[in-house]
């Protein structure tokens, strides 16, 4: 197993540099101070929490209401943030998290998974396997029937394509729980492709 | 309930996602929750004695309150009992609570008005200095009882001709049309009010004054507009036809580099002083070291030389003072002394006479006569036995003597040569700091010259203005201007970093001085759109701090989205030096 796939392209725009964290801070506690100063941060991540949401959804009307919901949630408990020397991202996927979870709840045909050939492929690789047609409604089938939280992990991990160290940020968890996680779950895509295989 | 699979979804377009980007409608709706919330306290209604309209009024004061307990930074401000001066109407008498006062963001560098004293029953015209005149008919004030004005009114004015003009008054260049928001490009404005005894006075109804703006902008896609103050926009008044004149009075300043400036006259004749102080310095050292009495050396006694011819004489030692160890002395013929002859020890001479030779105090010149034959002769007194070593110990003391005197008169001399040198080195510093004083009075007067033709080019550009002719019935303030889309061109989400403290700034307003056009946009917390073709600056004003990204600054930044903010609060005391930090 790699956990590292080495074709894949990771998104870049989560990471920030000591002085990148030390400005946003700034306009967190500007924000605190006036919510009129949280139209920087709105603006800066407004993009990457839409993307976030509608990865989970069909509906684009939809996913841009949930955005504005939050936003206003964390407008809302901005004065509860507390900075931990992660990007401020982390906090406001956690909410996007958390809203996406309860539209879920309320409508249970909501819930969508959206990926391209090109990410199943890269599970292939990660593990090891080489990718054939026939395996795409294996895989498809599989992730569809991942538990939850597993889920949350291969989208973010295979379909956003984020590195280990921002997955673990967003959840929460160190980098190190969070990729013995994936190799669990990839382990048992790995069972199930070559068992397909040997049928 | 499985979840819906979707293999290679088309992704939305940026344009898509930026178009339901609203941060104005999240503050609305955060704001409209936090009243809520504020309403829905439950201790709100434990009272159940409070009626319906004390409950909306309840709300309203919770609602204010909330709100300014969150939105800390500038509340609006409120002004109550002000009269309002609509349109269409000479004097309201309404009292407004909603009126937003025009306010410079820093007051230090407001555009001040200028005051004129006028007499109500008489009228007059008023000159600005920009050329502007303010036709004022006769009766035509009232007060706010509607009872006609007597007696001197005082009419303040101002003008705003450009950017800088407008950002530091305050007053807003966004204008609403029909629900679509447009930046004005100006061509000027100005600001009227009326006042008799600390009060506001009015336009009669049948009256108006006449203002005959001189524009610098000669152009004719302008409109005039008027500020609404109720609503805090600009409303159209009328197509602006301006009038073009000819101003013939102002004529090219004198520019000529060769008129004598008074300072560097006063330099130069000083530093003309210094070469003859200079040169009597040193006359005055050369005479004192001349004056200094220098010692006379002795002569050393010699003795005879076997084989030269010797002459014993009996010398007057009173004329040869010198001469006085020398007594019994022999006199040698020196060896200088070519073609000898050879009787000269033979013949008995009638007179021998000496007197001093070519080297002074060493040799002498003996004249010897017999008859008609005179001879002259270089002789060096000589002595030999006793009269030798007597004379040669009276030299070794008087050389020492001598030498003691030398080296005294040496030190008196270099004492007044060290001296002259220390005053030569001070006139070299008075020089040369004469010279710096030149040169740079030489280098502001070239500036002030340049200045000075740049303006005379600029007052002779300017020399064909327009009047822009407005008719006003209400003191308020008056633009000619013409509105523009907002850019649509570019977008960029900002970052603000103080350059002097490293740090973010979230700035209130943001204003976007435009220079390629009379033009200035102002934002707040949102992205800032503007058109690539124009060149800007940006202006912010936070905390009473005033922080500029120059020209140069911002087309370097605009790509990163990043401007470093200069404050300048300490380079400005007022707004010419504001224009020219701006570069306008």
């Amino acid at each position: 197993m790699l956990l590292s796939a080495a074709n894949m392209e990771y998104t870049t725009r989560y990471h920030h540099t000591a002085e990148q964290l030390d400005y946003e801070k700034n306009l967190i506690e500007a924000a605190k101070e006036n919510p009129e100063n949280f139209g920087p941060l709105y603006n800066k991540y407004y993009k990457q929490i839409f993307g976030y949401v509608y990865q989970r959804m069909d509906c684009k009307d939809t996913a841009f209401d949930l955005t504005a919901q939050v936003f206003l949630k964390a407008l809302t408990n901005i004065g509860k943030y507390e900075y931990k020397g992660v990007p401020f991202a982390s906090w406001l996927y956690r909410i996007a998290h958390s809203e996406v979870m309860q539209l879920f709840r309320n409508q249970k045909n909501a819930k969508t998974i959206n990926a391209d050939i090109s990410d199943l492929k890269n599970i292939c690789e990660e593990v090891e396997e080489q990718y054939m047609e026939e395996y795409k409604g294996i895989m498809m089938q599989m992730i569809k029937e991942l538990p939850e939280d597993e889920l949350h992990l291969i989208e973010m991990r295979f379909f956003e394509k984020r590195p280990f160290k921002e997955i673990a940020e967003i959840l929460n968890i160190t980098e190190n729980n969070a990729k013995v996680k994936m190799y669990r779950i990839l382990e048992r895509v790995k069972k199930r492709l070559i068992s397909k295989h040997k049928k | 309930m499985e979840p819906k699979f979707n293999l290679n979804r088309p992704p939305i377009g940026d344009d898509e996602i930026n178009s339901k980007k609203d941060f104005g409608e999240l503050v609305k709706k955060f704001k409209s929750e936090s009243i809520e919330k504020a309403r829905s306290d439950s201790n709100f209604l434990k009272n159940k004695k409070i009626t319906y309209s004390t409950i909306i009024a309840g709300a309203v004061v919770v609602c204010n309150v909330t709100y300014f307990a969150v939105f800390k930074s500038n509340p609006p401000k409120i002004e109550s009992n002000e009269k309002t001066i609509t349109l269409n109407q000479t004097v309201t008498n309404k009292a407004t609570s909603q009126i937003k006062k025009i306010q410079s963001p820093i007051k230090k560098i407001d555009v001040p008005y200028q005051s004129y004293k006028l007499n109500a029953q008489k009228g007059g015209v008023i000159t600005h200095h920009t050329n502007s005149k303010i036709k004022v008919p006769k009766n035509a004030f009232i007060n706010k009882k509607g009872e006609e004005i007597i007696g001197d009114v005082e009419i303040k004015y101002r003008e705003l001709h450009n950017q800088t003009d407008i950002l530091a008054s305050g007053i807003p260049l966004k204008y609403d049309s029909a629900g679509i928001s447009f930046n004005f490009e100006s061509a000027g404005m100005f600001d009227i009010k009326g006042i008799q005894n600390n009060e506001p006075i009015y336009i009669k109804k049948d009256k108006t004054i006449t203002v005959e703006f001189a524009s610098k902008d000669t152009t004719d896609h302008f409109n005039q507009y008027i500020f609404d103050t109720l609503a805090h926009n600009w409303v159209y008044l009328k197509r602006d036809n301006p009038l073009k004149i000819v101003n013939q009075n102002k004529g090219i300043l004198n520019t000529s580099d060769k008129e004598p400036n008074p300072k560097i006259t006063a330099l130069e004749k000083e530093l003309n002083l210094i070469p003859p102080k200079i040169e009597k310095e040193k006359q005055n050292t050369e005479q004192k070291i001349s004056q200094i009495k220098k010692p006379k050396a002795p002569i050393k006694p010699n003795k005879p030389i076997e084989g030269r011819e010797q002459f014993e004489l009996d010398v007057d030692y009173k004329d040869f003072p010198e001469l006085e160890p020398y007594k019994n002395a022999l006199f040698e013929v020196g060896t200088e002394n070519k073609n000898l002859s050879k009787d000269l020890s033979s013949v008995v001479w009638n007179s021998a006479i000496i007197s001093e030779g070519p080297k002074k105090g060493q040799n002498y010149i003996l004249t010897l006569k017999y008859k008609d034959r005179t001879e002259k002769l270089i002789v060096y007194p000589t002595l030999t036995g006793k009269d030798y070593d007597e004379a040669s110990k009276q030299f070794e003391k008087k050389y020492s003597d001598y030498k003691q005197l030398l080296a005294k008169k040496e030190a008196e001399e270099e004492k007044l040569k060290a001296e002259f040198e220390q005053k030569m080195v001070e006139y070299a510093k008075e020089e040369k700091r004469l010279k710096q004083e030149i040169t740079q009075e030489q280098i502001r007067l070239q500036r002030a010259r340049a200045q000075q033709m740049e303006e005379s080019f600029a007052s002779v550009n300017n020399r064909v203005k327009v009047n822009r002719v407005f008719q006003i019935s209400t003191f308020n303030i008056y633009n000619s201007d013409c509105p523009h889309s907002i850019p649509k061109g570019e977008v960029i989400n900002p970052i603000f970093v103080s350059k002097e403290k490293k740090s973010a700034i979230v700035p209130e307003i943001v204003y976007l001085v435009c220079h390629s056009k009379n033009m200035i946009l102002q934002y707040g917390n949102e992205p800032l759109k503007y058109n690539p073709n124009d060149s800007y600056s940006i202006c912010i004003i936070k905390n009473n701090q005033i922080m500029l990204c120059s020209k140069e600054e911002f087309s370097n930044s605009v790509s990163k989205g990043k401007f470093t903010l200069t404050s300048i609060n300490k380079e400005i005391d007022n707004i010419n030096e504001l224009k020219q930090l701006i570069g306008i």
